[in-house]
């Protein structure tokens, strides 16, 4: 369970957001809506602890999570905006990289299932840098199944897919939630996922 | 045990883009044998000036040599957000700085200390005089692995001045150069500058993990 209680963030004295309440249980998924400029991604890097709040508190579980930063990163995927994939490895590569980092007990085979189905199973041996926008943006989003955790956080995640993709990722969701688990994502894309709650930031 | 997995993880992954970018490494080296080329055409066929000026001369186009590698040591990391991720895997920013200097020395240097004896031959330096360079560099490359993590690390959002970076590895290089070079002409001090070398080693050993993980945060909060 995550809570946000009363969190302001100020940049250069100037106002971002203030006096934010958020409560995020199992099974529950929100998306975080707003004009460009509205403090969305700030929200998303002062949840994760890499910009520090002018006030309030975030807790994981009932624990602050500044006093225990790994024990919440250990469960939260976090997709950004830019692509983590290193441009000069292999997509394999990329994926192990993923897995050691996350103690992910997925098998090869699970994984080329995974590949298959976002249709970039034939690139498992190609440079990263060679693979366009949108499968890149796909082999991304390969990180919240390989990585098994229970928080996903996700920047922009619409961007660059296909409508098939879209369709996949919004299964992807609804599975995820399904299994108790908790998602925040921050999108203009009108996605059609049932219970899915809007927060506005304007 | 966990952690253990992931520090080996990581410099696998950082052997594979090693070899991945083994043409930059090849270029710095040529960049070095060329510079001292250079220099010794300029200086003309005198085989005792060579000699007597050979070991400043190496460690001089040395310390620019691996300056040229600098910008390179986080950027392409912190760029695509690696880091971060890295960091959410369990491991704090001092570990991860510790481990880039390892492989810097590990991928960058040893090519360097391995070229090194080649170059005394041009310099007709005598063979006791190779051994010191090979050993002040061994731990004198230390030294500038530490000294490019925390340059490249305080330039991070630095996108236009390309040049101060080097300036803060040439200047903090100083007493590195000083004893590494002093250590031929000194045969009784010989252990004692050793030992201040390793010295500043350990200093910069103690000090690099530090303000290199306070300049990543620093930088992941300005980005």
């Amino acid at each position: 369970m995550l809570l946000i209680n009363n969190l302001s963030f100020f940049r250069n004295d100037i106002k971002i957001f203030e006096n934010l309440n958020l409560s995020l249980a199992n099974n529950q998924i929100i998306q975080i809506k707003g004009t460009n400029g509205s403090g969305k991604t700030t929200f998303l890097e002062v949840l994760l602890n890499i910009l520090e709040p002018k006030s309030g508190e975030i807790f994981w579980k009932g624990k602050n999570i500044k006093k225990n930063i790994f024990d919440f990163y250990n469960q939260t995927t976090f997709i950004m905006d830019q692509n983590t994939s290193t441009r000069k490895l292999t997509v394999l590569d990329n994926i192990n990289f993923w897995r050691g980092l996350s103690s992910s007990k997925l098998s090869n085979d699970e994984v080329f299932i995974l590949l298959k189905t976002l249709k970039i199973e034939k690139y498992y041996d190609t440079k990263v840098m060679y693979l366009s926008s949108g499968e890149t943006k796909k082999l991304e989003l390969l990180r919240l199944i390989l990585e098994q955790k229970k928080l996903w956080i996700l920047d922009e995640p619409y961007n660059h897919l296909d409508d098939v993709s879209i369709e996949i990722l919004n299964q992807t969701f609804i599975d995820h939630i399904n299994n108790n688990g908790m998602i925040i994502f921050v999108s203009h894309f009108n996605p059609t996922i049932s219970n899915l709650e809007i927060l506005d930031f304007n | 045990m966990i952690i253990l997995k992931k520090i080996f993880l990581f410099l696998k992954r950082e052997s594979k883009l090693f070899y991945s970018n083994i043409v930059d490494l090849f270029s710095n080296i040529l960049f070095f044998f060329l510079s001292v080329f250079v220099f010794i055409f300029a200086l003309g066929a005198d085989e005792q000036l060579l000699k007597s000026i050979g070991v400043g001369i190496i460690w001089s186009l040395l310390l620019l040599s691996s300056t040229l590698s600098l910008r390179k040591f986080y950027e392409d990391d912190f760029k695509n957000g690696v880091l971060m991720i890295i960091h959410m895997g369990g491991m704090s920013y001092e570990l991860i700085v510790i481990l880039k200097i390892f492989s810097h020395f590990l991928f960058v240097q040893i090519p360097f200390l391995v070229s090194l004896p080649i170059v005394g031959i041009f310099f007709n330096l005598p063979i006791n005089e190779v051994y010191n360079l090979v050993l002040t560099f061994f731990i004198g490359s230390l030294i500038l692995s530490c000294l490019i993590s925390i340059s490249a690390s305080m330039n991070l959002l630095n996108k236009t001045n390309f040049s101060i970076g080097s300036i803060i590895v040439l200047l903090f290089s100083i007493p590195l150069i000083i004893f590494s070079v002093g250590i031929n002409s000194a045969d009784i001090h010989f252990n004692s500058l050793i030992n201040l070398l390793i010295g500043i080693a350990l200093i910069f050993l103690g000090i690099a993990p530090w303000s290199s993980a306070a300049c990543i945060r620093l930088a992941l909060k300005n980005k």
